[in-house]
């Protein structure tokens, strides 16, 4: 990659963090998912105990073996392992969202996006820089959420229980697989969308009905429908990433100069 | 090598509009061409067809030889293109802005600012390099998108109303500087305008485009034989004798503000104003005043209209 793709994605991530209102955005979706949610969990498990009763019949759903006998251990174990994985693709796909409504959408809006056309890059050049710009700041923040969020629950965990529970090999196939391809293909349904919406918020309205695939995981964890086990992340991760390839695919044969400047 | 060329070039759009219709030019190197007509007459679209953002129906366009809709990225490194269309980031200073467009052309940080601060200094803008382009004036901003579209020295400048919404001052400003670049650095200026009166000052040949269609090209004599319109001579004397084809201006304007019956009549060449000053004396009659005005590009044109309308 040449120094123009690099300044292109330097200038799309510097262009989102410069911007107060959608960089709050940015960080207050993980700051609750990832860190006020585990923390007000763990704390009514803590002092309210008896309020968690109705979780025994999930935590009977766990895989023998995951933990200790302990029922404060295993509704940790819960939180950690089955319901946090949840939340947390909800971060790159927001991310992810906003990133490349901002950069596609917005460029066309403050008609800055013909002024980046008339460079001696090729429109592929530019569709990559573009969606590594968006893939790459999601994957950042996810993953710096992550990090967050294993020592604040860790923290939080070794006060009121007095020992570290550490998150499940799940997390990996999470972080390396399903949440990438789930950013891929959240990028692609936005730059697909650019072709019609004629404004950011209206691209971002769009992006929400990316969230109910993944509501419906949430629901199905609480329910004990479906369960997150390793191998269903693995084929929910593999599903995902051929997807993204595809739309991805698809994608770059709309990106023409006649399609972006309708 | 044509820098520019136009072979029979036609874009129809998907709802029938035929912006362009079979117009064919060709430019070299270091022409200023005046591609001149109302909006709507397919100025942008040529434009833009000659950058490969659109693909022509029918017909072909080169620029140095490269065809822009086969290799449209060759064609935009050795070109600059200033559009109303074509703006830059609001949140970014006009350094940030001009650095930025040198590293996607290619340039080290090092040369990327060495080039912005020099033509941030040509441009007038060096003090407010360091202001978000949000606090810049139109006038301003047209110049820093001039500095863009010079930042990696092209050898061809589309220019597509450069002087829209600026006040007489700033676009005379941008004129000069125009006309200088051409000059200067021998960089072949495609210049799309509705401001007759301007490309006048500062075009070696124009096109008139109306509907689509390339209503006549070539350099203004050639334009002026073209509408086979002669010499406008006026002439505020006493009186004019009986036999000379000169009329009366009865514009109560000129009347008051030149003091004398002016009158008007037409030569087809300079040769034959010394014969008619010299029959005005001869006859008595006393001259105050004798001028002699060649059709403008403005006259021209309205002349190619007019003739056009008769045609349909």
């Amino acid at each position: 990659m040449g120094i123009e793709m690099r300044a292109i994605i330097k200038k799309d991530i510097s262009g989102i963090t410069a911007n107060k209102r959608m960089f709050t955005a940015l960080l207050i979706v993980p700051l609750v998912l990832m860190v006020f949610l585990p923390s007000l969990f763990i704390l009514i498990l803590h002092f309210a105990p008896d309020e968690m009763g109705d979780l025994e019949k999930l935590l009977d759903m766990i895989p023998h073996g995951t933990g200790g006998g302990d029922l404060n251990t295993m509704v940790i174990i819960l939180l950690l392992d089955y319901m946090l994985p949840v939340f947390f693709l909800i971060v790159p796909v927001m991310t992810s969202s906003i990133m490349a409504a901002s950069s596609f959408i917005g460029e066309k809006e403050k008609r800055t996006l013909e002024t980046l056309l008339y460079s001696p890059l090729s429109l592929r050049q530019i569709f990559q820089a573009k969606v590594m710009a968006a893939f790459l700041l999601s994957m950042l923040v996810s993953l710096v959420s992550f990090v967050i969020m294993l020592l604040v629950v860790e923290i939080e965990v070794y006060i009121t229980i007095g020992s570290l529970i550490l998150p499940g090999i799940q997390w990996l196939f999470i972080l390396l697989l399903v949440s990438p391809s789930i950013t891929m293909i959240a990028i692609t349904l936005i730059v697909r969308m650019s072709a019609k919406a004629q404004s950011v918020e209206e691209a971002q309205q769009g992006a929400v009905f990316l969230l109910l695939p993944i509501l419906m995981l949430l629901v199905g964890q609480f329910t004990g429908v479906l369960m997150l086990n390793i191998w269903i992340l693995f084929g929910l991760g593999l599903i995902c990433g051929i997807l993204a390839f595809v739309l991805l695919k698809k994608c770059m044969r709309r990106f023409q100069y006649e399609l972006l400047l309708k | 090598m044509n820098a520019i060329q136009l072979d029979r070039l036609s874009k129809v759009y998907p709802g029938g509009k035929r912006a362009v219709d079979c117009v064919s030019i060709e430019l070299q190197p270091g022409e200023v061409f005046g591609f001149l007509g109302p909006n709507g007459a397919g100025k942008t679209t040529t434009v833009k067809l000659l950058n490969g953002m659109l693909m022509p129906t029918e017909g072909s366009c080169s620029v140095f030889g490269m065809d822009p809709a086969k290799e449209p990225e060759k064609t935009h490194a050795c070109s600059g293109v200033v559009t109303e269309h074509a703006q830059m980031y609001d949140t970014m200073t006009g350094l940030q802005n001009l650095l930025f467009f040198a590293s996607v052309f290619g340039f080290s940080a090092a040369e990327g600012e060495k080039r912005a601060l020099a033509l941030l200094e040509e441009l007038e803008l060096s003090e407010a390099k360091d202001e978000k382009l949000s606090a810049y004036s139109t006038g301003m901003r047209q110049r820093l998108s001039l500095a863009r579209a010079l930042i990696h020295e092209p050898r061809v400048l589309f220019l597509d109303e450069p002087t829209s919404g600026l006040d007489p001052e700033s676009a005379q400003n941008v004129h000069t500087m125009i006309r200088r670049l051409a000059q200067e650095k021998e960089i072949t200026v495609f210049l799309c305008t509705h401001q007759l009166r301007y490309a006048q000052e500062i075009c070696t040949r124009y096109g008139l485009m109306e509907e689509g269609r390339l209503l006549a090209e070539g350099d203004l004599s050639e334009l002026r034989a073209k509408i086979g319109s002669g010499i406008r001579v006026r002439v505020k004397a006493s009186g004019v004798p009986a036999g000379l084809s000169f009329h009366r201006l009865e514009d109560p304007k000129l009347d008051c503000a030149w003091n004398a019956p002016v009158f008007e009549t037409v030569v087809q060449s300079e040769d034959e104003i010394p014969g008619l000053v010299q029959r005005l004396v001869e006859d008595g009659e006393r001259v105050y005043h004798v001028s002699a005005e060649l059709p403008s590009l403005e006259d021209i044109y309205f002349a190619l209209t007019a003739k056009r309308m008769e045609e349909k």
